[in-house]
């Protein structure tokens, strides 16, 4: 393991202080969404005039919106005037005082994955013991980042420190008006976090939403950015495979990616957000769009996500492959049980000559749960030699799941090569049968050829990542066999 | 828009077959009023998102009112009526007695036009129109059920097993003609026949639209061959609606040559253990839109089927393919694949392809594919390395390609006229089809 692999595995076992700095006390908003809402909610971010602009005109956009219905999913109407689109950050006082007074399903589940209990508090958003100090970790690790040249700070900040930077980024991947939930993040978007990679680092550490100082209560609207110059390399790190609670329904962020000549960038996501209970009652809405772009020659832009959470997901990571030879890759596990209903996939859009993408998409069903891939190869007029590989391979397990692909192949080009394979298959009795008599029990062998299905994609996570991903695995399919 | 197309079926609705029959009438103004509800269908719907029918909507394509004998090059009949078949001309979308050959006709099976098949046997018709494919389907089959003016009719009885393929030749032979016609096929249990669909016409703009519904019986087995060679300038909608008893088979060939804009759709119900085979060719040249709608409804246990579609698409052409496969709660031990393959020639050329799985049931095998590419570049070197030209080659890859499509059909009277098709398209020196 190299060492800076090793000091993100000591600071993932630390508690740090979630102090928040900003000294506003404000009630939380009454439900309601208008235009005065969101000037008061620029005003109490404190934000360059050119944000209210943005937001006015993304909200006056969002108006004239429709929510999409195209998608694979059964989603109860939304009334968005009746969510409260601001609260002041959670004072330690309203805040569980110890573990005893967390919901004790919760805390199996952490037991189950094997995170430590200082972890568990922090993540059971237990108010924190002024005991454990972590601000001299956090300031180690701001200050590598800092002799790097790295910016990685929360967005509400970057916007203070950095307005010039986000303006010229900001909504340039992800316009304001592009679809439904994009336009409503960019109107009432609260935090998210900013990265900025200058020409030629290559990223000390891998950056993770797990050590974002001061921004632990993103709220439901999430802006992240996160920009790689000429020659830099990033590896972000998003979501963590603890279950998280969350008092807010609805969650739809925005997630903008730029990959400049040569760049790489690399974003992962566990996703594993309040399914709702096994007769499909709650659960978290995920609507999250997710878009980079290589912009330079050579640039390359991976993204893996391993989606087990929210009762609805609704998600399509997608790369624009601008510059010639840029590369997009898209690797992805979504596993779906109970009522969850998961519609994802991606976008691969080759402008560029010899641009390339992969795209590896594992669906697994369960329960009475519909996992629907959906995903896009456009290669344009002058991509020439564009090359695609496609495979996503459905995983039923039980008789009342769906599992559904939906794939659209679109080529201008006659030097392009797009391959598409989909296959849609149950688990195997006869494998099922050889680990059960050799001493297994039928959940440890579901969860067991699950993850051997699911191996193409594990690999390409993070490490410290991939073995919580396995666990995360097995404790999503609980109750699905027998 | 669509105004115009209503007040002209205002005109000619009363010329229309079948109008003394009370049901048919309710049926037509049912589909009309459909059709007037939901106009043509436009670039928004998913079915449709690739296809631009707007052209349709612009013109205003009127169905013949001239019942006599139209004048036109007869090589459109004598090139494409199969020999030794049973055959039904329908011209500008009206049955020609005189150019159609019901010679050696087994007197317990039918084949009539629509027309006569209407006043002869209107309560089999009752039992079976409209009843493979309902108007909300979408609105070129409320546009077809109003206003079809003739067609083709078979009824095969049980056990019984038809030797002689039956071709309905569909001609059209006036700008600006409307041609709809709505066929009905029938396989009555255990019975066998092989039915060939041929589209042709005179260079010029002119619509067709027809509607093929085939009912396959219990261990039934029908065949159902289309050949689409439609003229340069003309636009095409068919669309054959299948459902299939149990034990039932259905072979499908369609082969799309011709058309500006052409669309077809297929689309079959399974019974339990039933078996259906999807085979497409089609080939797009010069500014040619050719769509291809396939959708398999496996609705009952253990049916088995398979989809190959293939496309060459060359000059401006635009090829496209939807596929779905819907696998509902109860179908398991379904067995399903799906194939699209396309091959671009040229930098002009466009392929937009959608294989969908939708799948309610576990203990299934389903699989689908697609490519999008081109030649490849050693095997023309190889053939060129043989002194072979590049042209040739490359004419040679392309042909064995298609060829692949043609090889399935099994009828050889057909098979010549295809492969005649094929090397007119992608000529090679040397190669002719007498040897084939």
């Amino acid at each position: 393991m190299s060492s800076s692999a090793k000091e993100v595995e000591n600071l993932i076992a630390q508690e740090y202080t979630q102090g928040f700095v900003t000294d506003i006390e404000v009630e939380t908003f009454p439900p309601g969404l208008d235009e005065e809402v969101i000037a008061k909610l620029s005003k109490i971010k404190n934000e360059p005039e050119f944000m209210l602009e943005y937001r006015l005109k993304a909200f006056r956009h969002w108006q004239t919106m429709k929510d999409p219905d195209w998608a694979q999913l059964n989603i109860e109407p939304i009334d968005y005037q009746a969510i409260s689109y601001y609260s002041a950050p959670k004072k330690d006082s309203d805040k569980p005082q110890s573990l005893d007074e967390v919901d004790p399903e919760l805390l199996d589940t952490y037991k189950k994955l094997g995170i430590p209990l200082d972890e568990q508090e922090r993540l059971a958003g237990v108010a924190v013991d002024a005991v454990f100090d972590s601000v001299s970790v956090a300031t180690t690790f701001k200050g590598k980042l800092k002799d790097a040249g790295v910016i990685f700070c929360p967005i509400s900040e970057a916007l203070q420190e950095y307005p010039e930077l986000v303006k010229q980024y900001l909504g340039t991947v992800v316009p304001e008006g592009d679809n439904f939930f994009a336009a409503l993040n960019a109107a009432v978007f609260t935090d998210g976090s900013f990265v900025y990679i200058p020409k030629g680092v290559r990223c000390p550490m891998e950056l993770s939403t797990y050590f974002r100082i001061n921004a632990a209560n993103t709220g439901q609207f999430e802006r992240t950015l996160i920009i790689a110059d000429e020659d830099s390399h990033v590896s972000y790190l998003e979501g963590c495979t603890a279950p998280m609670r969350d008092e807010n329904q609805l969650h739809a962020a925005v997630v903008e990616l730029v990959a400049m000549k040569n760049a790489e960038i690399k974003y992962s996501t566990v996703q594993n957000w309040y399914p709702g209970d096994e007769n499909g009652v709650g659960g978290i809405y995920n609507f999250v769009t997710k878009r980079a772009e290589c912009r330079g020659d050579n640039a390359k832009v991976s993204w893996t996500q391993v989606e087990t959470g929210s009762a609805i997901t609704w998600k399509y990571p997608s790369c624009v492959l601008l510059g010639d030879n840029s590369v997009g890759e898209f690797y992805s596990v979504a596993l779906t049980n109970n009522y969850q209903q998961a519609d994802t996939g991606t976008k691969m859009i080759h402008i560029g000559k010899n641009t390339k993408s992969t795209i590896i998409s594992k669906g697994i069903s369960a329960g009475k749960a519909q996992n629907t891939y959906r995903g896009l190869v456009k290669v344009g007029k002058g991509a020439e030699n564009a090359r695609n590989y496609t495979q996503c391979d459905s995983l039923l397990v039980g008789d009342r799941c769906g599992a559904h692909t939906f794939p659209y192949v679109e080529v201008k080009t006659p030097s392009a090569q797009v391959e598409h394979e989909a296959t849609t298959s149950k688990i195997s009795e006869d494998q099922l049968f050889f680990c059960q008599q050799r001493g297994l029990s039928a959940e440890d062998a579901v969860s067991m050829i699950v993850n051997g299905f699911c191996k193409e994609v594990f690999k390409e996570l993070p490490m410290e990542f991939a073995v919580e991903a396995q666990a995360l695995l097995g404790i999503s399919l609980e109750g699905s066999v027998g | 828009m669509t105004s115009r197309y209503i007040a002209e079926y205002e005109k000619t609705a009363d010329l229309l077959p079948g109008q003394s029959l009370a049901w048919l009438k309710t049926l037509r103004a049912e589909a009309f009023n459909c059709f007037s509800d939901q106009g043509f269908p436009s670039l928004r719907e998913e079915e449709w998102r690739y296809t631009n029918v707007s052209a349709i909507e612009k013109k205003l394509f009127a169905p013949s009112l001239d019942l006599s004998e139209a004048v036109f090059d007869q090589a459109l009949l004598t090139e494409n009526q199969l020999e030794g078949a049973l055959t039904i001309v329908l011209i500008n979308g009206r049955f020609s007695k005189q150019h159609s050959s019901l010679e050696g006709l087994d007197k317990d099976i039918l084949v009539l036009s629509m027309a006569d098949a209407l006043e002869q046997k209107p309560e089999l018709l009752e039992r079976y129109l409209s009843k493979a494919v309902s108007n909300e389907e979408h609105s070129f089959v409320a546009f077809n059920t109003a206003w079809f003016s003739d067609g083709l009719f078979v009824h095969i009885p049980a056990k019984k097993v038809v030797d002689q393929p039956i071709q309905l030749l569909h001609v059209v032979t006036e700008t600006e003609c409307l041609a709809s016609t709505r066929n009905v096929l029938i396989a009555e249990e255990m019975a066998e026949v092989n039915v060939i669909e041929t589209f042709v016409g005179v260079d010029d703009n002119y619509l067709t639209a027809s509607v093929t519904e085939v009912f396959v019986e219990k261990n039934a087995s029908l065949s159902l061959y289309k050949v689409q060679s439609e003229g340069e300038k003309a636009y095409h909608f068919g669309g054959t609606y299948v459902k299939q008893a149990r034990d039932s088979r259905f072979n499908h060939h369609n082969f799309a040559f011709g058309g500006l804009l052409a669309r077809n759709d297929v689309h079959t119900d399974l019974d339990i253990a039933s078996e259906c085979d999807l085979n497409g060719l089609y080939l797009g040249n010069k500014r040619q839109h050719i769509d291809n709608h396939t959708r398999i409804n496996h609705l009952k246990p253990h049916a088995i089927s398979n989809e190959l579609y293939k496309g060459v698409l060359n000059q401006r052409a635009r090829g496209v393919f939807q596929g779905m496969v819907y696998v509902a709660e109860d179908a398991q031990k379904t067995d399903s694949a799906m194939n699209n393959r396309n091959l671009l020639l040229s930098n002009d050329a466009e392929a937009d392809t959608k294989p969908q799985l939708e799948i309610y049931a576990d203990d299934v095998k389903c699989a689908h594919g697609v490519t999008v590419g081109q030649l490849d570049e050693k095997s023309i070197f190889y053939l060129q390395a043989r002194c072979i030209d590049e042209e040739t080659a490359r004419n040679m890859l392309t042909f064995a390609f298609a060829n692949e499509m043609v090889d399935k059909v099994k009828l050889k009277v057909l098979k010549v006229i295809l492969l005649k098709n094929l090397l007119q398209v992608f000529p090679q020196s040397g190669i002719d089809s007498e040897w084939l």
